[in-house]
C-alpha cells in the first residue's frame, strides 16, 4: 500500500507543518528538529484556513520543493456536525487550493482510524474505508482531496487512538484516567464490575507518531498507512497501568457502557514491511514515560 | 500394439507426463521447439527436481526421444499439449505459449492424431481451440511439485473434456488412459475445466480453514496438531484433507485458479467473496515469519543477523514462485541473513548482505534467530543442540513443525510454530 520514492533517506529541502501546535503536530515538529530538518511550523495564528485568503497566504509560503504535512482539523471534541464537518472541509480546500497553485515534492496528509467502520475487529490498510460518522466521512473527503492533487507524491497516515504527555483530548483513555486519578481518586470504566474495560484497542504513544512521520518524510513515502503497532491492550488493563504509577490503592470502579462491546486490532505488516527494524515504545514504557512527564518524576 | 504418445511442451508438466508414459512402456515423443531445452534433455539434464524423475529418464531411455522437430511428432497417436502456463502476480495466466505449441501440434500431427490439451486453461478455452475434423480433448493434469512422478504414475482418477461426453473415446487415447486402471470421469469441456479448479478450490479450502484455526490456536493456548487427528477421523473431513498449517498458498498454481475464479466471477456477476477471503487469508499468514521475527527479534536487537533454512517454496522441488522465504528475505535487506537451501541456489536470492551457507549449521553460526522457511526432510534431522550450540541468540521459527518442539525449548532454544504456542 506505500512506496518509498527514496529507498535511501533523504532530508526534505523543508517541512511545512500545517497545524503545529496541536498534539500530534508539536511531536512532528520537534523530531524534524532532532533531525535538524528546516520546518515551517504553521499554526493557526499564521493562517487561519477559513479565511477567504487562505489559499493565496498559504501559496506564497509554499515552496515546490517543500513537504507539507497537513494536521490541522477540527477535531471531534470541537464538534462532530455538519457544521463542523464543512468547516473542515473549507480548510482543506484551501490548502488543495494552495498547493494546485505552488506544487510541492510531498504531502502527507494526517487522517484517523475513524474512515474505518468502528465494528470491524481486524482492520489493516486493504480494508476498505466506511466512516461512520461525520468526522469520518470528513477524514475520508480531505484523503481524496489530497489524493486528487496532481504531479506530488501523496501519503495518508492513519493513526489509531494517539496517547503521550501533553495530550489535550478528554478521550476515554489513558489521558482521562490520568486525570481522573487526580481530581477524583478513582478511574471509571466502562462496562459492568464483569466486563468493565474489556474493549481491546491499539494504542500508540505520540512520540512514535512523530518517529514515523518523519521516517516517511525522509523516504517520500507515498500510499496509505495505519499508523499503529499492532498490539491491543483492553482498556481494563489500561487503567491498572495508569493506576498502578500512582501511590496508593486507586479504585477502578464500572460505568454504565453506552455502546455495545467492540475490538480492534491492527495488522500492521505494511508498516513492518516499510521499516522493519522501527520500535514501538511499549503500552507500559510509554504510559511510565507519560506519567513522569505529566508529574514531574522524571 | 501400444499407441506412440507425443508431448509437447518440456517443462515441469509435460517433461514428468512424458517420461512416466515411458515408464509406463508407452512410446514417447517428447518435443519443444527449445533446441537448447532439448541438448539439456537429451544430456540428461533435467530442468526441474522430482523425487525419482532422474532414475526414470535413465531406466527408459530407449522409449524416450527428445526432439526439437515438430515433424517427428507426426508418428503419434496421441499428442498432449503440456507446456507449463506462466502466471503473473497477481494470478493471471498467459496463453500465448500454450496457443503457439497447440498450433504447432495440430500442424505438425496426422488428422486421425488425437490431440489432448494438458495444461491448465481457464474454463472455455478448450472449445474454443477445437479445429474442424480434428479430434481435441482435455484432460485435467493434477500435477503437484515434489510430488509429480507418483501423481503421473498412480492417478486417482482420469478427468476427460469432451466436445461429446458421451461419444466413447477414441481406441488410442482409451489404451492411454487404461494403462492406469483407475476410474475415467468424461464429461463436457467446461465441467473437466472447472473440475479442476474445483479441487484447487476445496484444497484452499481447508488450509484456509486450518490456518484460520491455527492461528487462533496460537492466541489461546489450544494446539491445532492435537486438534487435526480429530478432524481426519470425521469421514466428512477425511484423511487426506489439507489440515497442515502453512504460510499461505505459494507456487503460482493455485493462485491462478483463485484468480480464474474472481475474473469468471466478476464477468458473470456471482459471488466470489470467499474466494477472496481465502486470498487474504494466505497472504496474512504468509507474513507470520516476519510479524514474529519482528516481535522477538527485529524490534528488540541491534543489527540482528537472521539464518534461513530454506527458499523454495516447498520442499522437493526448485521451484521460488511466490515463496514465503523470498518474501520475507525482501524485507529482511537492512538486516544480515545467513541462507541454505539442499536444492535452491542462494543466487536467486536479491539481498545486499546475503551470506550462502553451505550446510545447515554454517547458516546458524552465529545468528540470531533462525526461521525454517521450507519443510525438506532433512532439515527434521538437525540437533537442536547444535542449533543453539550455533546461534548467537537462541529464537528459532518453525512453521512447519519439522523439529521437535520440546526437543527445541530442552536446548534452551525460544521455539515458534504455527498452530500452537
Amino acid at each position: 500500500m506505500i512506496t518509498h520514492q527514496h529507498p535511501q533517506p533523504q532530508k526534505p529541502d523543508r517541512v511545512v507543518v500545517i497545524g503545529a501546535r496541536g498534539f500530534i503536530g508539536k511531536a512532528v515538529h520537534s523530531r524534524l528538529k532532532a533531525e535538524s530538518v528546516t520546518v515551517l511550523a504553521l499554526t493557526s495564528d499564521d493562517v487561519d484556513l477559513m479565511a477567504p485568503a487562505a489559499a493565496d497566504r498559504l501559496a506564497a509560503a509554499f515552496r515546490p520543493t517543500d513537504a507539507v504535512v497537513m494536521l490541522a482539523a477540527l477535531t471531534p471534541d470541537k464538534g462532530r456536525d455538519a457544521s463542523t464537518l464543512v468547516k473542515n472541509l473549507v480548510m482543506m480546500q484551501h490548502v488543495c487550493a494552495a498547493l494546485e497553485k505552488s506544487g510541492c515534492a510531498h504531502l502527507v496528509y494526517f487522517s484517523s482510524d475513524a474512515v474505518y467502520p468502528p465494528e470491524l475487529s481486524r482492520v489493516s490498510e486493504e480494508t476498505p474505508a466506511s466512516p461512520r460518522d461525520l468526522y469520518g466521512v470528513m477524514h475520508y473527503a480531505r484523503e481524496i482531496m489530497a489524493r486528487s492533487l496532481a504531479g506530488m507524491p501523496v501519503l495518508v497516515l492513519r493513526p489509531t487512538l494517539v496517547y503521550g504527555a501533553g495530550d489535550p483530548h478528554r478521550a476515554y483513555g489513558p489521558t482521562e484516567f490520568w486525570r481522573s486519578v487526580r481530581e477524583e481518586g478513582k478511574i471509571e470504566l466502562r462496562g459492568t464490575s464483569d466486563d468493565m474495560g474489556v474493549e481491546m484497542r491499539d494504542r500508540i504513544h505520540v512520540a512514535d507518531v512523530a518517529a514515523l512521520t518523519v521516517l516517511c518524510l525522509l523516504h517520500r513515502t507515498a500510499g496509505t498507512l495505519n499508523l499503529a503497532t499492532g498490539t491491543s491492550r483492553s482498556f481494563r488493563e489500561v487503567a491498572d497501568l495508569v493506576a498502578s504509577q500512582f501511590a496508593g490503592k486507586i479504585a477502578v470502579v464500572p460505568t454504565p457502557r453506552k455502546i455495545p462491546i467492540t475490538h480492534r486490532y491492527y495488522d500492521v505488516i505494511n508498516l513492518i514491511e516499510a521499516f522493519p527494524d522501527f520500535r514501538f515504545t511499549s503500552l507500559d514504557e510509554g504510559i511510565r514515560r507519560v506519567h513522569g512527564k505529566t508529574s514531574g518524576t522524571n | 500394439m501400444k499407441p506412440v504418445i507425443g508431448f509437447a511442451g518440456m517443462t515441469h508438466l509435460g517433461l514428468v507426463s512424458g517420461v512416466c508414459a515411458a515408464e509406463k512402456g508407452f512410446r514417447a515423443i517428447c518435443f519443444d521447439s527449445d533446441e537448447a531445452r532439448v541438448a539439456s534433455l537429451k544430456r540428461r539434464e533435467l530442468p526441474v527436481s522430482e523425487p525419482e524423475l532422474d532414475q526414470l529418464v535413465k531406466r527408459n531411455a530407449e522409449r524416450l526421444v527428445f526432439t526439437s522437430s515438430a515433424g517427428d511428432l507426426a508418428a503419434c497417436d496421441v499428442v498432449y499439449v503440456a507446456p507449463d502456463v506462466p502466471t503473473d502476480d497477481t494470478g493471471a495466466s498467459d496463453l500465448a505459449p500454450v496457443n503457439a505449441v497447440l498450433n504447432q501440434v495440430f500442424a505438425a500431427t496426422r488428422r486421425e492424431a488425437v490431440v489432448v490439451m494438458l495444461s491448465q486453461v481457464p474454463p472455455g478455452y478448450t472449445r474454443g481451440a477445437m479445429r474442424p475434423s480434428r479430434t481435441l480433448y482435455y484432460q485435467v493434469e493434477t500435477l503437484i511439485f515434489g510430488r509429480a512422478v507418483e501423481r503421473a504414475l498412480r492417478p486417482e482418477r482420469y478427468i476427460v473434456g469432451c466436445e461429446n461426453p458421451g461419444k466413447p473415446l477414441p481406441e488410442a487415447y482409451a489404451a492411454v488412459l487404461g494403462a492406469h486402471g483407475c476410474p475415467i470421469l468424461p464429461m463436457r469441456y467446461e465441467s473437466a475445466e472447472l473440475a479442476k479448479i474445483s479441487i484447487n478450490c476445496c484444497l484452499v479450502a481447508s488450509v484456509s480453514v486450518a490456518n484460520t484455526l491455527a492461528e487462533l490456536c496460537e492466541k489461546i493456548g489450544a494446539d491445532w496438531g492435537e486438534i487435526v487427528p480429530a478432524l481426519r477421523l470425521d469421514r466428512r473431513i477425511g484423511e487426506h484433507a489439507y489440515l497442515a498449517p502453512g504460510l499461505g498458498i505459494a507456487g503460482g498454481n493455485l493462485e491462478r485458479d483463485l484468480a480464474t475464479v474472481c475474473a469468471l466471477a466478476d464477468r458473470h456477476g456471482t459471488d466470489a467473496g470467499v474466494v477472496r477471503a481465502w486470498v487474504a487469508n494466505s497472504r496474512h499468514r504468509r507474513d507470520w515469519a516476519l510479524r514474529t521475527l519482528h516481535r522477538e527479534v527485529l524490534a528488540t536487537v541491534q543489527n540482528p543477523v537472521i539464518a534461513v533454512l530454506g527458499l523454495a517454496y516447498k520442499q522437493d522441488t526448485r521451484s521460488v514462485k511466490n515463496s514465503p522465504a523470498i518474501a520475507l528475505l525482501e524485507v529482511l535487506k537492512p538486516f544480515g541473513v545467513r541462507v541454505f537451501d539442499p536444492v535452491v541456489p542462494a543466487s536467486v536470492v536479491n539481498h545486499p548482505r546475503c551470506y550462502a551457507a553451505r550446510s545447515e549449521l554454517e547458516a546458524c553460526e552465529g545468528a540470531d534467530a533462525l526461521a525454517l522457511m521450507t519443510p525438506w526432510a532433512q532439515f527434521g534431522k538437525l540437533d537442536p543442540v547444535a542449533i543453539a550450540k550455533h546461534l548467537r541468540a537462541k529464537t528459532v521459527l518453525d512453521p512447519y513443525a519439522v523439529l521437535k518442539a520440546e526437543a527445541c525449548r530442552r536446548a534452551g532454544l525460544s521455539y515458534y510454530t504455527l498452530g500452537a504456542r
